[in-house]
């Protein structure tokens, strides 16, 4: 019998053979794993067995310190869910959420707009282009300590250059970081200039893939370049917009040392977002539990933001 | 062809062969235990670990691995290496360490982190030690008080190493042109600093930013000086007390009238070092090594001022006696004890030769020419440090596990912020502060 029929075919494409392909179609025969699979399995297995000792194991402890009072050396008694309810009925984790939303969204917007907006002016060309590119990188570059002491360095004290050039403008004396308010801002402002050179080239190289005949085209039809940016630029970079704001949001939401070099959480945890609150909680008040709990909540945010954002890449895709 | 995969067949085999003899001896290293005999704490063949803090200038720690490199241990006893630990997440080394038993036989630290290892029985008790000392003469050797300090219930957490003071300084330049005095007391502290304010300097100088904890050691010392403090007799937390509010609104009596910088509350700790260089602090409590920290034109100019006298007619200050403790971690206990006979007979060349560490905890070293040189520490010696009180004030003077609460804590940090900015009231602010450190305790 004819094993090349319609209806074959289309079995065989619904389990995943080619409809031009060979071989048995039948389910329940067992499927003799190759020796190139096995090679393959036997290539990857190091790998895979270092990756779940490095990265799995340590998730795994981190997550039975999680439901137990233990501190940094002893792993302390079970108590079930109480570090999660404590952790979340407490107000310095609210407190915190509140600032890492701000953070996030103003790194993440904030950072995208600047490096968006610089990678449209790079297209152009200028002369010493590729010197302007490399020192635009330089935040990006420079270690953070540096950057963190550099920023304290320019605003911290009244004799700090911003402070004196408020001064001067008849703003009085503007505390940059002992104010609440102006210490949030100022943080987020930081985070933003560590974080466009990244957004920059992100932006760059997407850009560079859309086709400029298409441009000309829009141009014949009489598009304005504010119709042809928001018609066909953002569309055709949308894919590379949300991977470069799935990426930010991780970053933002795990930086530890841009807040915590800068303002080290303060004034009176104005600064403190989630992730230096688990820091602060586990290595300063040594209360282990409460702290992974916090980093566990985070993670978990986290991942539905990304699963969020990658439909929303998938969507685009299929679109 | 055949010889192509016959090739490809041997690299395969080759290559699994290789990976999986990796893959076995990094697991057998991960599972092997560490060190030789007693553990991690021994190192090879009963070599006593011993880590140390940089407390100094960088001569410090030269200094102090030649000190213990030169230590030649009785027949049956090990020798000693050196390893620096970074101030740098101190903290998360020493517990890792600690947990997977590589950590020292031997270490300084943090100020409260022999109480915090000694409640997780990771401390080997001094009190043999000490004993030992009584017949050579170096137990009688340390400053009055000091070693009681370090005693908890089970014993000796650690012996006392160098004296980390909390004493009030003043710049005796601007002082002179503000035509201010040096104040004794609490009134004639706002006057010299309404004195100060008339240059456009600060008569109350700190800093409670990232990494700064003097601006909290400050207020605590305001409270230890009226007869406050954090702690009770029974070691609870008892913030709220008429002498800690006392103190506190004498605190924002000064941010209210400008005798504050009001951006102090983020001051880092080389904010604080660069407004007094800058000549903006004239006055303000900060660790005993200010003015050689400062250096410069400014350093030479810095007094330590005599410790003043409290509307409750109390004189007391903070400070943090920094110790040194034996781990039960260790390939020999004896080994350990005589390492460290050894180093305290030896270590006075660490603060004769100016290597940059805290003040002295024997008194034959705060008798040399050397320290007697330096007059500010000559004062804070005769006049601060017998009026000096421990974290465990009011209550006590021995510390004890509750005081990790206070020590660098968020707690604190936000408390001190939250005065300093004057934003909050003294009751408030201490209701606040006693509620954190019962939950933290909790």
């Amino acid at each position: 019998m004819s094993t090349n029929t319609v209806a074959s075919r289309m079995e065989r494409a619904r389990n995943g053979v080619g409809v031009s392909g060979g071989g048995s179609i039948n389910p329940r025969k067992k499927k003799r794993i190759s020796p190139r699979t096995w090679t393959l399995v036997a290539f990857a297995a190091p790998s895979l067995f270092l990756l779940v000792l490095l990265n799995l194991y340590p998730v795994i402890y981190a997550g039975i310190q999680s439901v137990r009072d233990g501190d940094l050396i002893n792993p302390g008694n079970f108590v079930g869910l109480q570090n999660y309810t404590d952790v979340l009925t407490s107000r310095s984790f609210w407190n915190a959420t509140r600032f890492t939303l701000i953070f996030t969204i103003v790194g993440v917007f904030g950072s995208w707009m600047v490096g968006l907006g610089l990678a449209l002016l790079l297209r152009t060309k200028v002369p010493g282009g590729g010197f302007f590119k490399v020192l635009l990188l330089l935040p990006w570059v420079v270690p953070v300590v540096v950057s963190a002491t550099s920023w304290n360095w320019l605003v911290a004290t009244p004799q700090s250059p911003l402070p004196m050039l408020a001064q001067s403008l008849g703003m009085g004396n503007v505390l940059f970081l002992a104010d609440p308010v102006l210490a949030q801002v100022t943080v987020c402002i930081f985070k933003v200039w560590v974080s466009f050179p990244f957004m920059m080239m992100m932006m760059s190289s997407a850009l560079a893939s859309v086709d400029i005949n298409v441009y000309e085209a829009a141009k014949m039809d009489g598009a304005t370049n504010w119709q042809a940016f928001t018609g066909i630029t953002m569309p055709l970079i949308s894919r590379s917009t949300y991977i470069s704001w799935i990426l930010m949001t991780i970053f933002c939401v795990n930086d530890f040392p841009t807040i915590f070099l800068l303002t080290g959480g303060g004034p009176v945890d104005a600064t403190t977002s989630l992730v230096v609150l688990a820091y602060r909680t586990v290595f300063q008040n040594f209360q282990t539990g409460p702290g992974v709990a916090i980093a566990f909540i985070m993670t978990l945010v986290l991942v539905i933001v990304s699963v969020v954002l990658y439909r929303q890449i998938r969507k685009v895709n299929v679109e | 062809m055949a010889s192509q995969s016959n090739g490809a067949a041997f690299t395969r085999r080759g290559f699994i062969g290789v990976a999986g003899g990796v893959a076995a001896a990094g697991l057998l290293a991960a599972c092997a235990p560490s060190g030789g005999g007693g553990g991690g704490g021994g190192g090879g063949d009963g070599e006593i670990k011993f880590w140390n803090m940089p407390w100094g200038s960088p001569a410090f720690n030269e200094l102090d691995e030649q000190i213990t490199l030169d230590y030649e241990p009785e027949e049956g006893l090990g020798d000693a290496s050196y390893q620096v630990i970074q101030w740098a997440n101190f903290t998360q080394t020493f517990a890792s360490a600690i947990a997977s038993n590589t950590g020292p036989a031997v270490s300084s630290g943090g100020g409260t982190q022999a109480f915090q290892f000694e409640a997780q029985d990771k401390i080997a008790y001094a009190d043999d030690l000490l004993e030992s000392w009584k017949g050579t003469g170096l137990y009688d050797d340390f400053l009055p008080g000091l070693i009681d300090t370090l005693k908890v219930e089970g014993g000796y957490a650690a012996v006392p190493y160098n004296l980390d003071m909390r004493v009030i300084w003043y710049n005796e330049e601007l002082m002179e042109q503000a035509g201010a005095t040096p104040p004794t007391d609490w009134p004639s502290y706002l006057e010299a600093c309404e004195a100060l304010k008339a240059i456009n300097v600060y008569g109350y100088g700190t800093g409670a930013g990232a990494g700064a904890f003097t601006g909290t050691h400050a207020l605590v010392s305001w409270m230890i000086n009226n007869g406050g403090g954090l702690f009770n007799e029974n070691q609870e937390p008892d913030c709220v007390t008429p002498a800690n509010i006392e103190a506190m609104e004498f605190v924002l009596e000064m941010v209210a009238k400008g005798y504050v910088d009001p951006a102090s509350a983020t001051y880092t700790s080389a904010n604080v070092e660069s407004q007094w260089e800058a000549r903006t602090f004239g006055m303000g409590y900060n660790g005993g090594g200010l003015a050689n920290n400062i250096g410069g034109e400014v350093g030479p100019v810095l007094r330590v001022n005599s410790p003043l006298v409290a509307p409750s007619g109390d004189k007391g200050a903070l400070f943090f006696p920094n110790s040194i403790m034996m781990y039960t971690n260790t390939p020999n206990q004896a080994s350990s004890e005589a390492f460290l006979t050894y180093y305290y007979e030896n270590m006075a060349p660490l603060w004769t030769e100016g290597t940059g560490i805290g003040l002295p905890p024997l008194k034959s070293i705060t008798e040399t020419p050397e320290f007697q040189a330096d007059a500010n520490n000559v004062k804070i010696i005769e006049e601060w440090q017998p009026i000096a009180r421990t974290w465990a004030a009011p209550g006590g003077d021995a510390l004890f596990f509750g005081v990790t609460t206070v020590d660098g804590t968020p707690a604190m940090d936000t408390f001190t912020q939250s005065i300093l900015g004057g934003s909050t009231d003294a009751t408030a602010a201490l209701t606040r502060l006693q509620t954190a450190i019962e939950d933290a305790l909790a």
